[in-house]
């Protein structure tokens, strides 16, 4: 195990909302129709542990999935969480963070839906939807 | 999949939508400071004849973004829309929101002086800096638009 990675700061692009949370090592991208409408490109979501936000009421929050929501700010539309529901996991936009170095990227998911549109030169591990969806079955985080 | 062809996009949730003409046809890459935090990733986008652009729908807003230009998003969900120029030299609407969104050539990426180590496109293509993108209004009008 690596030491742990030390806490963050970031926000949106307005600055109405603003947050902290303890990185984890990788960044992914998703390719899944929903995260790539929502963000207007191509979504680069970090997992993180305690998430701490200054101040929710900015905060904008969009059920899609049963299980899943897409948190951004009200106020100028930046895309900066996806959520479970039940608080049991959290995935922050990479972007978001006010100091994006040495988190690599490793992953790329549901690399069936992307578009021919474009492709990324890093040589990272690639799951289909269904190759994603079974293994985090079982575990706390899921697309959607 | 051309200049000059009516398109039209949608949101996730549906609650806001837009409608307008290509300029060039292509899929441009902007990786400035800006268009990455309001994104959550890169933001991928069609030049658009900026008096086509209508956008529409409960949840449509615009937040202004500098003095220059306005962003367009779902209020509702939160997805990205659309950037215009707030004295019409420029607009452009997310590739994303538009089905069919693969048949559009990835032409150019810009502010390539702001992208991150994170990651890197494939492929070969113009790759402008801020500046260089920012001296092509005018003289080509749209094209390449600067996210400023």
């Amino acid at each position: 195990m690596s030491e742990p990675r030390p806490i963050r700061s970031g926000g949106c692009l307005c600055g109405a909302v603003r947050f902290t949370a303890r990185p984890g090592p990788h960044m992914d991208v998703c390719h899944c129709g929903m995260c790539r409408r929502w963000s207007g490109g191509a979504f680069m979501g970090v997992p993180v542990t305690e998430l701490v936000i200054e101040d929710e009421s900015p905060l904008g929050a969009y059920a899609s999935s049963d299980y899943g929501e897409r948190a951004f700010c009200r106020n100028c539309g930046s895309s900066l969480f996806w959520r479970m529901r039940d608080g049991s996991a959290a995935v922050a936009s990479l972007q978001a963070f006010d100091d994006l170095s040495g988190i690599v990227f490793a992953e790329e998911i549901f690399i069936d839906d992307k578009p021919a549109l474009y492709s990324f030169a890093e040589d990272t591990a690639k799951l289909t939807g269904a190759e994603f969806m079974a293994r985090m079955s079982g575990q706390e985080q899921a697309g959607g | 999949m051309a200049a000059g062809e009516r398109i039209s996009g949608r949101c996730l949730c549906g609650e806001a939508t837009f409608e307008a003409v290509l300029e060039d046809g292509a899929m441009h890459a902007c990786h400035c400071d800006s268009c990455r935090r309001w994104t959550g990733g890169v933001y991928l986008y069609l030049p658009v004849e900026p008096a086509s652009l209508s956008v529409s729908g409960g949840g449509a807003r615009f937040f202004q973004s500098s003095a220059f230009a306005e962003r367009g998003f779902c209020a509702q969900c939160g997805s990205t829309l659309a950037f215009r120029h707030l004295d019409g030299r420029s607009a452009d609407v997310s590739a994303q929101a538009v089905e069919d969104c693969g048949r559009f050539p990835f032409a150019s990426e810009v502010f390539v002086d702001e992208q991150p180590a994170n990651y890197v496109f494939a492929g070969a293509r113009a790759r402008l800096t801020g500046a260089q993108s920012q001296g092509l209004i005018g003289a080509a009008p749209t094209a390449e638009a600067a996210h400023v």
